[in-house]
């Protein structure tokens, strides 16, 4: 089992919803975040904004659903021209992956394990 | 070192930050965050009048636009309304190896209701902490 972190624009961020959710992945965690990337925000004449607003979505996934998801997020997260769907553009946002080890589901105080990867 | 990331209802926080103090557990890390799970946010009539009240005025702006909903207090009927995200607090707790049963139980202990909706606890490895204030490392960061 694995955990996904995905920082989207916010204006992707339904698209994206809604594309997991088309694939039957609806479990999710939204959090509103700021921040900016390895370009330091965005400069207008002499000001720069660095606290970019962006959507993060935290997903938990069974390790053979985590390819399909990262998929579906890239391509739903991409922005620019169709014609070119291998270049996106700045901002369009990262993917973290991380791995979990135990989950827990409160209601019913059932363990769900995953062996040492 | 572990890190215990918990999705809890909002109207959980306060009892489960005292439960957790009785253990001695004392540093969290609170977020406002909205969330939906297998049920895609569904919600009785009567869990919508208090969610309205509570959180439709408050800091945290509502994710969905309940204006098209159709409710009257006085109504006897228990509906189901599909609102998909929903408000929810994520803890974010780093603890050593041996304290996560002990925390993990008081959280299920806490905030067990039986209803969909209670939350998820996840338990994932952390590397290494750093407090700031010091430059202590590792497992001394956290006593």
């Amino acid at each position: 089992m694995k955990m996904i972190w995905a920082v989207v624009r916010p204006e992707s961020a339904e698209i994206v919803i809604a594309a997991l959710e088309d694939a039957g992945i609806s479990s999710m965690t939204r959090i509103h975040v700021t921040g900016h990337g390895k370009e330091m925000g965005i400069t207008a004449g002499l000001a720069r904004y660095t606290e970019i607003p962006k959507e993060m979505l935290m997903l938990v996934l069974p390790d053979n659903d985590i390819a399909k998801a990262i998929t579906i997020i890239k391509n739903a997260a991409r922005t620019g021209p169709k014609a070119n769907p291998d270049a996106g553009i700045i901002g369009d946002g990262k993917i973290f992956v991380t791995y979990v080890e135990d989950t827990y589901t409160i209601r019913t105080a059932e363990k769900t394990s995953v062996q040492k990867q | 070192m572990k890190t215990i990331i918990a999705i809890i209802r909002p109207e959980r926080v306060g009892e489960t930050r005292s439960a957790l103090e009785a253990i001695g557990m004392k540093g969290i890390t609170f977020l406002h965050v909205t969330g939906k799970g297998r049920q895609k946010g569904r919600i009785q009539t009567s869990e919508l009048a208090g969610l309205l009240g509570r959180e439709g005025t408050g800091r945290f702006p509502l994710q969905w636009d309940h204006t098209h909903i159709k409710f009257s207090p006085g109504e006897q009927e228990e509906k189901e309304f599909e609102l998909g995200f929903l408000p929810k607090r994520m803890l974010i707790i780093v603890v050593h190896d041996i304290d996560v049963s002990s925390i993990v139980q008081t959280i299920i202990h806490t905030n067990q209701h039986g209803h969909h909706g209670d939350g998820r606890i996840f338990v994932c490895p952390m590397i290494s902490a750093l407090r700031v204030r010091t430059g202590e490392q590792g497992d001394q960061a956290l006593s």
